[in-house]
């Protein structure tokens, strides 16, 4: 298949859904509450214009930001720690097989009223569902890197923190992005629920109160810009991770796909 | 055998533990009973609300809704994976559709789905089923492309047909990952379903932690959370268990 041909079949069905959609927008035959293309960027100017978007936008990319660095940190702390430390696994291995089950949003009725909806329980909800996928990564992470690399840098001397620093993490780091990617995914996910059903401010209250006042074009631009932000922020913490696994990806699946 | 009871206490003590914490914490006062009622009264809701079947009836609808969006996800994806690894028109017309739709928090678009499917069980199962359909598509995609080309050779050397080569080469070699996928997508769709409940239902745990919450009855919320956290538990087993049997010749990782 040649180039052009790929190229095309690659845009085929995403800017052919846009036609159709904006086309069937201006014929009128859409249901009431999907608004056409054009009109959603008319309602994503309207709300910049305003500062709503920028607002709301900066609210929702606080929480996200500080909810996800403090699970994130926590995660590898406790994960590093209970991959090393056979007291410190035995510890957290129940208490977190039993709450990793659990969908971390069943919480945010809990954390709404010990937190109040304000900022502090969404970053804390955030941080708390954040968490887990990263500490199971960073454990499992620290337990799987090949024992030959550690026996090879005890046997030429290394001291306990080169090895740590300069065989541990760099072996467990591609476990500790992925676990970091799906913890950035949930964040977003729980952050929606939480700025849905309490709060303020947020791209989700874009959403609630273009739905809940018939401004149907104003929802459409929240759910356009949220899913922006997920989806700007997943690549970001993947060119990060290419960065820092510079050399470690060669070769691999993943390098053919997204390249 | 008093060897065994030790491990067994050194690997599990953590949790009578924590829950001897949040009781004294609790009786004495340190904690507000009303915001974290103590374990014992947790316990005691949760036995007379399963016996008068009400987490009963809310946990069947949460299930329900749960396991019909993920099989018909898996039912979906499924031959998609297949499709889009065997077939260059397929994968160019959907690998931007899958790898750029991956990362977009589609949790987003609820509210629509709320407006087409209406606020009960459709909308949840559809938007279910959308969510796991992702995870599903992508792990197994990459599980059948990732056969090596020589079984495939080898079986087309001896003769083999088609049909052959699908049922005794191509799926059992993909399996493995088939199943990485679906484990992927088994707690997304619980996920999914309790959000899109707690969001607005009349029916299911979701609904049931939102209604209790605003009642200030939390010790109910507590309950549903341990409900919600042994179906999680119960269904990663069976699927477990099920891998084990379909995938025998697949060593354990656990």
């Amino acid at each position: 298949m040649t180039r052009a041909r790929v190229r095309i079949l690659n845009w085929l069905i995403p800017v052919g859904t846009l036609f159709v959609w904006e086309v069937l927008g201006r014929a009128g035959m859409l249901p009431r509450y999907v608004t056409s293309p054009s009109a959603i960027i008319a309602a994503l100017w309207e709300l910049t214009e305003s500062g709503e978007l920028l607002l709301d936008l900066g609210v929702s990319l606080y929480r996200v930001s500080i909810g996800f660095a403090a699970g994130t940190v926590a995660g590898i702390l406790l994960g590093l720690g209970a991959g090393l430390i056979p007291g410190v696994r035995h510890f957290f291995d129940p208490l977190v097989s039993f709450l990793f089950a659990i969908p971390k949003v069943a919480f945010l009725p809990i954390f709404l009223l010990l937190f109040g909806i304000g900022h502090a329980s969404k970053i804390a909800i955030i941080a708390f569902s954040g968490f887990f996928p990263v500490f199971i990564a960073a454990r499992q992470a620290v337990l799987s890197v090949n024992p030959i690399l550690l026996w090879t840098a005890r046997n030429m001397g290394a001291p306990p923190r080169t090895v740590f620093f300069r065989v541990v993490i760099p072996a467990a780091a591609p476990q500790l992005f992925a676990g970091m990617r799906i913890g950035l995914a949930q964040a977003f996910v729980v952050l929606f629920a939480a700025e849905l059903i309490g709060s303020r401010a947020g791209l989700g209250t874009i959403i609630s109160s273009g739905d809940d006042g018939g401004r149907f074009d104003l929802m459409f631009a929240g759910i356009v810009s949220f899913a922006a932000v997920g989806f700007v922020s997943d690549r970001l913490l993947m060119s990060i991770r290419k960065r820092a696994l510079k050399g470690q990806l060669i070769g691999t699946d993943e390098q053919q796909v997204l390249q | 055998m008093i060897a065994r009871v030790q491990t067994l206490i050194a690997r599990w003590y953590s949790i009578p533990l924590m829950l001897i914490f949040w009781q004294a914490a609790v009786g004495s006062g340190l904690v507000e009973s009303r915001l974290l009622p103590s374990p014992a009264k947790v316990f005691a809701v949760l036995t007379t609300e399963t016996a008068n079947g009400a987490l009963v009836h809310h946990a069947a609808a949460t299930i329900t809704r749960a396991l019909a969006g993920f099989f018909l996800a898996a039912l979906v994806g499924l031959p998609f994976a297949a499709a889009m690894a065997r077939s260059a028109l397929w994968r160019n017309l959907f690998e931007p559709i899958f790898f750029l739709g991956y990362p977009v928090p589609k949790i987003a678009l609820f509210p629509v789905f709320t407006y087409v499917f209406g606020i009960g069980s459709p909308s949840k199962i559809v938007f279910t089923f959308l969510e796991c359909l992702y995870p599903i598509v992508v792990t197994c995609y990459f599980g059948f492309r990732g056969i090596q080309t020589r079984l495939l050779w080898t079986a087309q050397n001896f003769g083999a047909d088609r049909i052959t080569i699908l049922r005794r080469v191509f799926l059992p070699a993909a399996l493995p990952s088939v199943f990485a996928g679906l484990r992927i997508a088994l707690p997304v769709s619980l996920i999914v379903v309790v959000i899109t409940e707690m969001i607005g239902d009349s029916v299911g745990l979701g609904f049931y932690i939102t209604l209790w919450s605003t009642r200030f009855s939390f010790a109910n919320v507590y309950a549903a959370i341990v409900v919600i956290g042994v179906c999680g538990l119960v269904l990663d087993r069976v699927l477990q268990l099920a891998q084990r049997k379909i995938v025998y010749w697949q060593e354990d990782e656990a």
